[in-house]
């Protein structure tokens, strides 16, 4: 027997260091583990540097002036390379540029456009999605199949093929019949104002919003509902009280979806608003883009602002990121 | 407190007939069981009351309302499901006090309300938890407790004790019988569970294919069953049933024979009739000799015995014929076999040959192509020399 072990062992040893790292993985757990970690590891920084790497040069660009930014030494030396690489390094430290961000332009109030125009319409889709949600995740009707696709085919338009129709709409062009040229009535001018953007934004995020909320609503069981019922809520009672708490994960996720979704929205907005003005519901996008001119580009405003601008976003991802935390863990839904 | 009354009540699922032209009539304060096998229908029933489902046809009365277009909230019914349903979301409080806080009652008020339901169900010092951090008597508990705070007309319970285990079930089963008697509110329970419906219940409604069987306080419908399903649902062993014929002086089967008076049966000599024993009905010949009502003796061999400690369930073969232990229909033996029920202490072995005989006061007679009861009891033939009138008399033989 022992002689039997030893010849095995023997075995074991022989062969190249990589055929015996990978023996040793496959049959050592502690070597297993290791190794999980260790790709873990790997795996997180690979996805952290990709994603902060941004972010860090964005911060570099702002703190540094802008005569820097097209003149500086963007190479460093790293001990032991034999050359330079190019890595954005703060040249000087000039925090001032936060504070010039808001002398230059109002760029608070651009800030306070997109926050307006995101928060409103993440009302109105949560509230229209919601209600499509509970019909299309907990009624039965005939055609729901079909409605659902017709949706879903909806969502899958270019948002840029609703564009000329709708600027023409809304600069408040008379409608007229064609061929005839009978007015047939004039329809506001929407252009500048909210109404312009909240409209079509509401239309485009709904059937996203639609699909989480239904396969969410989907999962609430009817006990739930029919109980809410009998102790006295009607079936919209119900919604609100019962079903749509209970899918707070979902709608978390809904309304943060839609809302960054608006926030970051530039298309639509540049040109709805005729002006890159903020009393013309310019959007956030618009006012960075105005640190630009004929002749000269500020670069450093330019990422100051959109650090600026991402700040309130951040805000709300943690905030809904612990609401959908505690949606989770709470959900005593054990049927 | 109310009446309930519904009338011709169908309900359809596009093809299927869920509930089918049900007529029940539930006094004030009455404890009624819906009982029958999975997919009778008797949820449905109880829907269609609550108002979560909207009959195809058909009126609801409750009290002196017409309620069949009324949505659930506006019925004056509670609720307690099978799965209990309380909102995860909301603790116990919030949960008991969630109907009364919807109908904008002032903050003393529900609070006393909710006090008071939670005396009643136990559940004083629970109030602050969540469903998640109680068990499933407590839970249910609860559920009760938000049925009960808002004083409601008529109480629904759709097999609320289902999802027990078994010790709790029967602890719940007692403690369901003391709210009623404490609350005196009219009650509607579903359950597919006969010893539920038998127990607590002051009439048992027998559902099966959504058409009402029978209606009647528990005890009768385990002693005069309608019908040949109601007979072989309610009880447990289930009764034994044996095809025949009727003849002039009795039935004839394929193994046995029996005599008894046919001449005031509603059925007529050779009609195919099923002839229906409870196990514990059946004695083996030597104790039926003090039975005043004992039927001519059958012959048979003991084939499986069950000991149950308090009495040993004996599998009677009629023939020597490898029986099929199961048959299609609802019955849980075969045609040939008896179930029989004897004393512990009884002397029976496997593969003994036994005589038994019948408690003629206690044996039904069916039709067996419409499956109606034709008789409850038969009395003894008028020749028969072995039963003394009087004894007759005595124990009462049930003619329908």
């Amino acid at each position: 027997m022992a002689g039997n072990e030893h010849d095995h062992e023997k075995t074991t040893i022989e062969g190249g260091p990589l055929e015996r790292w990978t023996r040793g993985v496959i049959t050592e757990p502690e070597k297993r583990n290791r190794l999980y970690r260790a790709l873990f590891y790997v795996a997180t920084g690979f996805f952290l540097v990709t994603t902060l790497f941004p972010f860090y040069w964005l911060l570099v660009l702002a703190v540094t002036p802008n005569s820097q930014i097209l003149q500086g030494d963007w190479e460093i030396s790293i001990g032991v390379l034999p050359f330079d690489i190019p890595l954005p390094t703060p040249q000087e430290f000039n925090v001032y540029a936060f504070v010039e961000v808001f002398q230059e332009i109002p760029f608070h109030l651009y800030v306070f456009n997109s926050f307006v125009l995101a928060t409103v319409t993440t009302i109105i889709v949560l509230m229209i999605a919601s209600l499509a949600g509970y019909v299309f995740g907990r009624l039965e009707f005939p055609g729901r199949g079909p409605l659902m696709l017709a949706v879903l085919m909806i969502s899958y338009f270019p948002p840029a093929a609703f564009l000329i129709p709708l600027f023409d709409a809304f600069l408040g062009n008379a409608v007229v019949v064609p061929f005839l040229g009978i007015e047939l009535f004039e329809a506001p001018r929407l252009v500048n104002t909210p109404g312009s953007m909240i409209m079509p934004f509401s239309a485009l995020f709904l059937p996203l919003a639609i699909f989480i909320l239904t396969t969410f609503y989907a999962q609430i069981p009817d006990g739930l509902e029919d109980a809410a019922r009998v102790e006295g809520t009607t079936r919209l009672g119900a919604l609100f009280r019962v079903i749509m708490p209970l899918s707070a994960p979902g709608v978390a996720t809904a309304a943060v979806l839609t809302f960054i979704a608006v926030y970051n929205e530039y298309f639509f907005s540049s040109i709805m608003a005729l002006g890159n003005e903020p009393h013309q519901w310019s959007p956030l996008v618009g006012g960075i883009l105005s640190y630009q001119d004929q002749y000269t580009t500020e670069f450093n405003l330019m990422a100051a602002a959109s650090i600026v601008g991402v700040i309130p976003v951040v805000i709300i991802v943690v905030v809904a990121q612990e609401k959908i935390v505690s949606g989770l863990t709470a959900g005593a839904l054990k049927e | 407190m109310a009446r309930v009354t519904l009338d011709n009540v169908t309900k359809r699922y596009n093809d299927v007939v869920a509930v089918d032209d049900m007529n029940l009539e539930i006094e004030d304060g009455e404890f009624i069981c819906l009982v029958g096998p999975s997919g009778c229908g008797k949820s449905t029933t109880m829907e269609t009351v609550a108002g979560l489902t909207k009959p195809t046809s058909g009126t609801i009365h409750i009290g002196d309302t017409e309620v069949t277009n009324l949505p659930p909230k506006d019925r004056g019914v509670a609720m307690v499901f099978q799965n209990i349903a309380l909102f995860p979301h909301m603790d116990v409080y919030d949960n008991i006090s969630f109907g009364l806080r919807l109908r904008d009652f002032d903050t003393d008020e529900i609070d006393r309300r909710v006090e008071e339901a939670a005396e009643v169900v136990q559940l004083q010092g629970m109030l602050d938890r969540m469903p998640d951090e109680l068990s499933g008597g407590q839970q249910q508990r609860v559920a009760i407790a938000r049925a009960i705070v808002r004083e409601p007309a008529v109480f629904l319970m759709d097999e609320p004790l289902a999802n027990l285990d078994a010790k709790l079930r029967v602890h719940m089963r007692t403690e369901l019988q003391r709210l009623h008697k404490q609350l005196d509110t009219t009650i509607i329970y579903v359950t597919h569970d006969q010893a539920e419906a038998m127990t607590m219940s002051d009439r048992i409604a027998v559902v099966n294919d959504g058409q009402l069987q029978q209606i009647d306080p528990p005890l009768v419908c385990y002693n005069e069953p309608a019908n040949l399903f109601v007979a072989g649902f309610i009880g447990s062993p289930s009764m034994n049933f044996v095809e025949g014929e009727l003849t002039t002086d009795g039935l004839e089967t394929e193994y046995f024979d029996l005599e008894f008076d046919v001449d005031d049966l509603d059925a007529a000599p050779g009609d195919t009739v099923t002839m229906g024993i409870r196990p514990e009905d059946i004695y083996p010949a030597t104790q039926a000799e003090s039975l005043a009502t004992a039927s001519s003796t059958v012959d048979a061999t003991s084939d499986v015995l069950e000991p149950m400690g308090d009495e040993i369930f004996v599998y009677l073969a009629l023939d020597d014929a490898n029986e099929e232990t199961m048959s299609d229909e609802g019955a849980s033996r075969a045609s040939n076999q008896l179930l029989m029920s004897v004393d512990p202490d009884s002397r029976i072995e496997a593969d003994d040959a036994v005589s038994v005989a019948f408690d003629r006061s206690k044996l039904h007679l069916f039709d067996t192509a419409s499956g109606e009861a034709i008789t409850h009891g038969v009395e003894a033939e008028p020749s028969a020399k072995r039963a003394s009138a009087t004894a007759e008399a005595d124990s009462g033989g049930q003619h329908e």
